[in-house]
């Protein structure tokens, strides 16, 4: 049973010494011509270490929200469709009142203006 | 599978009413909002069809959705009662001036009302520890979002944030003893645990861990002291229409949930015709005498602590918190008397209590002020609203000839059946207490003058009307309580138990 797993196992190997072979090789031959800059954390992102009592908009909770949200719609519809055939009208049935009320939820969020950055 | 759940979804229609409802309602926020109005009446009209429905099932016992949730007496019972006050909160959000501020953001609030009332309804059938903990949240998740629905109020936030800290503590360690039950028992059904506990092999200490675990979740619904600290913050700032949902229904549906996982999960359904007032434990671990000590000290501190309070949100926050104590008292008997009385109970507390907290809100929408010093001379400058506090609070108290004396009466005599003598003592001691503070406000609306230029107050009648609606059954029941007895008796069936 195990043996199944070979091919993963060794794919896996493959990859992790690509990895490796890859980064060493750009460190003993690539140029090395080092500036403060370049030797931050994040050369063109935010500073590693400040306050961490900063305000965020509640814009990103938003979209984080609505993003759950509408993902998990998708992830429920894939079992439904694989399976589509055998669970004939009662299962289409139940899929369309469950997408309704999302489309009620999506029709609310689309004109409270949720879907607007500014 | 499809023809069982067909069957499940006819026996469900008062939640699925309320579902429609809460759609319905939601659009309907968007378009009318230029008359936000128009949602409370949809939603008011939705509660009452999904009431109708409830009464439908009259009778009923049965299991749907495989056991998940159960449609018997019990939980109709609960269903009714729960869908009056939320009747009644949606009048009562008409006339107050603090919701009425918010216009633009009634549909929302009117939706999420109707989403609590479903939460509760759910709470009220769960016999499944998944379905328990899935209601708890729905009706919890409602009542933060209102808890701090007025967010122009810095008290009205603070509220909901440590409603929220509080609940998502107690909820997750609820969840915690769920999952060790489960692991206990290997059954999620109430029934299941029961059998698994009949054959007597669950370790002890881990079974009474996982009990007190969920007695947290419990203990926090129906706020009972050591549960009890958000009660008083989230009663004084949230909106007073809140308050007073939260004071009655939502304490309703936890004592619902928890009379349902107590009688179902831990009585030994083999010992059929127990004397009156013992309950056999299929665990052997006397539940009761932890109940009891959680009884005794929820009351005491919730009089005790009243009795220093100012702020009259406040006081009946704490006072809401000593009736929990009393009710629990019924819980400890278990008894069908007990449970009755508890029952029983409930229909009377919703009167006095909604009536207690409509008196609060008219005055708050004239003065201003919730502050015990505003209610001085009350008594002379609006007589009616005046003595309706008085026959609020002497039945709170729960002397004759009010309901209050009738709901005491039952819950004592049936303590004293039960011999359970000395916490029927502390009962009456802790009633006595409570006198005091009630009286205080009693005082101050009748034998205090008026601060200032204080002339009579005038009320709009639809707000007096309600009050007298709230009144008259708070004497008539004290008097004439035949039928809410007759009505608790015929609830005490529930499904799994013979």
């Amino acid at each position: 049973m195990l043996r199944n797993y070979l091919p993963i196992i060794m794919m896996m190997a493959v990859a992790a010494l690509f990895g490796v072979v890859m980064g060493k090789i750009n460190e003993f031959i690539g140029p090395k011509r080092p500036s403060e800059e370049k030797q931050s954390t994040y050369e063109s992102g935010m500073e590693p270490i400040r306050t961490a009592r900063e305000r965020f908009s509640v814009k990103f909770y938003m979209v984080a929200m609505l993003f759950i949200v509408f993902d998990i719609e998708v992830v429920f519809l894939y079992p439904w469709a694989v399976s589509y055939k055998h669970l004939g009208v009662a299962g289409f049935a139940t899929m369309f009142v469950f997408i309704a009320i999302l489309l009620i939820g999506y029709f609310y969020v689309w004109k409270k203006g949720a879907l607007e950055w500014d | 599978m499809v023809e069982q759940i067909l069957v499940s979804v006819s026996r469900f229609l008062p939640e699925v009413t309320l579902t429609v409802t809460f759609c319905v309602a939601i659009l309907g926020g968007l378009i009318f909002h230029k008359h936000p109005k128009t949602v409370g009446y949809l939603a008011f009209i939705g509660i009452l069809v999904s009431i109708f429905c409830a009464v439908q099932q009259l009778g009923v016992s049965e299991s749907v959705f495989s056991g998940m949730i159960s449609v018997d007496p019990f939980a109709v019972f609960f269903k009714i009662l729960i869908g009056s006050v939320a009747l009644i909160i949606i009048a009562f959000s008409f006339f107050s001036a603090e919701v009425l501020t918010t216009v633009r953001r009634m549909g929302e609030y009117f939706s999420l009302l109707v989403a609590m009332t479903l939460g509760m309804f759910l709470m009220a059938g769960a016999s499944n520890l998944l379905m328990m903990v899935l209601a708890l949240e729905l009706t919890s998740l409602s009542s933060y979002i209102l808890a701090g629905y007025t967010k122009e109020a810095a008290d009205s936030s603070e509220a909901s944030l440590k409603y929220i800290l509080y609940g998502a503590l107690s909820s997750g360690v609820m969840l915690y003893g769920v999952s060790i039950l489960y692991g206990l028992t290997g059954a999620t059904d109430f029934i299941g645990v029961n059998k698994a506990l009949a054959l007597g092999t669950t370790s002890h200490v881990s079974l009474l861990v996982a009990t007190i675990f969920i007695i947290v979740g419990f203990g926090y619904k129906i706020s009972a002291v050591p549960f009890h600290f958000w009660t008083p913050d989230v009663y004084e700032g949230a909106p007073i229409t809140i308050t007073a949902f939260l004071s009655v229904a939502s304490k309703a549906a936890g004592f619902a949930m928890m009379i349902r996982f107590f009688k179902v999960t831990f009585i030994d359904t083999h010992m059929v015709g127990l004397p009156s007032g013992m309950w056999a434990s299929v665990s052997g671990f006397e539940w009761n005498k932890l109940l009891a000590i959680l009884s005794v000290l929820t009351m005491t501190l919730g009089n005790l602590v009243a009795v220093w309070q100012n702020n009259l949100k406040r006081l009946l926050a704490y006072s809401s918190i000593a009736h929990a104590g009393y009710m629990l008292m019924g819980v400890v008997i278990l008894s069908d008397k007990g449970l009755a009385a508890v029952l029983i109970y409930f229909i009377v507390y919703l009167f006095m209590n909604l009536g207690a907290f409509l008196v609060v809100m008219m005055v708050a929408n004239k003065t201003g002020s919730e502050d015990i010093d505003t209610y001085k001379g009350l008594g002379y400058r609006s007589p009616l609203v005046g003595v309706a506090m008085v026959i609020f609070f002497i039945s709170l108290t729960g002397l004759p000839p009010t309901a209050g004396f009738i709901g005491k009466l039952y819950l004592f005599s049936a303590l004293l059946d039960a011999k359970w003598i000395w916490l029927a003592v502390v009962g009456a001691i802790n009633s006595v207490v409570s006198l005091y503070y009630y009286v205080r406000v009693l005082r101050n609306m009748f034998l205090r003058d008026p601060e200032g230029n204080a002339g009579p107050l005038v009320f709009p009648t639809p707000q007096l009307t309600l009050l007298v609606v709230l009144m008259i059954p708070t004497i008539l029941f004290g008097l004439y309580f035949t039928p809410i007895v007759n009505f608790a008796n015929a609830s005490l069936l529930m499904f799994g138990i013979q």
